[in-house]
């Protein structure tokens, strides 16, 4: 089993990592070989939609997902300023630990923060692998984006709330992925149940995306809720 | 913010998406504020890879915006059948990774082509937000 990152983050600025982040992390690991094969030796854009504290996008970096020798380029997307600074901060903590323990391997990989919304400043068709812990908790409305950086509780609001079924934000990308990956991409989302994603995904089946590869790699009961992780790719 | 990553952020708006005139950004020379970062390992076979992708004519604009006008007008070529890279190609590599790679905007401000939006690099990090009546 891969070791999880050192994560240390003040929770009053971004989502602490939780079962729905360790899902996401159990996926990615019993897909490393899946990704190794499919990326081989090639080049890999690595984007996570708002990576938080960074457990996960750190957790890329140190074991080389999706390639294995330092051939990714790992891109870090969130209007939380505040979890841009987390993602710098806990992906350096683990390049620091990692360097005592004289594993070097993370300590080249390319890092970089954008404050933007989802994938909508990225030139099309230029990610290679995607990765994404929406905001899916069923809600009235989105909360509206602060104006301040000080406004805390309304960042972290964010990243939990997801509108109508929890899906208003999901759907938004759901809706681009055919525009946001490469011909070879992958996304890993993840879904709560009440998000209902077997609707979903026969939707889509039936709405353009029917030649793709939609395939619940791990799902998961957690307190009163079961969170699942799909795959998504081309055929 | 790397070199790199200019070869990739277009404008946020969506009306924008339109237009030839979204990509890439324009920079701003004179605010724009650069850094050498040494701290990454040149890794010439990461270099050929990504080589591949870029788009090269925006490389040539973003360069240009930055004071930066001896790029080839081509994007060059590397013979990759052979297993070993030619000194000649390793030197090319090796001075797109100082471009490409150790090229940091740290300050600065870009604005899309088409619609006149500016959008800032405040400490490394650009912020591609757009104000509510925009967004």
């Amino acid at each position: 089993m891969l070791p999880t990152p050192y994560i240390k983050c003040d929770y009053d600025k971004v989502y602490e990592p939780s079962e729905d982040s360790f899902l996401l992390l159990d996926s990615l690991e019993k897909d490393l070989e899946y990704l190794a094969q499919k990326f081989k030796n090639k080049l890999a854009l690595v984007c996570e939609i708002g990576p938080g504290s960074g457990i996960i996008t750190t957790f890329m970096i140190q074991n080389h997902i999706p390639t294995t020798n330092n051939n990714s380029v790992y891109y870090a997307f969130d209007i939380n300023p505040w979890a841009l600074e987390a993602t710098l901060d806990t992906v350096k903590l683990n390049r620091a630990k990692d360097n005592d323990n004289n594993n070097a391997g993370s300590k080249s990989s390319l890092l970089e923060p954008v404050q933007v919304d989802l994938t909508s400043s990225w030139r099309s068709n230029q990610i290679d692998l995607l990765v994404f812990n929406p905001p899916y908790v069923p809600s009235e409305t989105i909360p509206t984006r602060p104006e301040r950086k000080e406004e805390l509780d309304t960042w972290v609001d964010l990243a939990l709330e997801g509108g109508k079924d929890g899906m208003e934000i999901t759907n938004r990308v759901l809706a681009q992925l055919d525009t946001i990956l490469t011909p070879n991409g992958i996304a890993y989302i993840l879904f709560c149940a009440r998000n209902k994603p077997e609707e979903i995904i026969k939707s889509m089946k039936e709405n353009g995306y029917s030649n793709w590869n939609i395939e619940l790699v791990k799902n998961r009961k957690a307190g009163w809720e079961v969170l699942s992780v799909y795959r998504f790719s081309r055929c | 913010m790397k070199f790199l990553t200019t070869n990739f952020l277009k404008c946020s708006v969506k009306a924008c998406d339109t237009s030839n005139d979204n990509f890439p950004l324009q920079y701003d020379g004179s605010t724009c504020q650069l850094v050498q970062d040494e701290s990454i390992e040149f890794n010439p076979e990461f270099l050929l890879n990504l080589m591949d992708r870029l788009d090269w004519s925006a490389i040539l604009m973003v360069a240009s915006d930055l004071g930066n006008t001896s790029l080839p007008q081509q994007k060059p070529v590397f013979n990759k059948d052979n297993d070993e890279l030619s000194e000649e190609d390793m030197i090319i590599l090796k001075d797109f990774h100082t471009l490409l790679i150790q090229t940091n905007i740290v300050e600065g401000q870009m604005k899309c082509r088409n619609c006149g939006h500016v959008y800032y690099i405040k400490n490394s990090i650009p912020n591609l937000l757009l104000p509510p009546h925009l967004a």
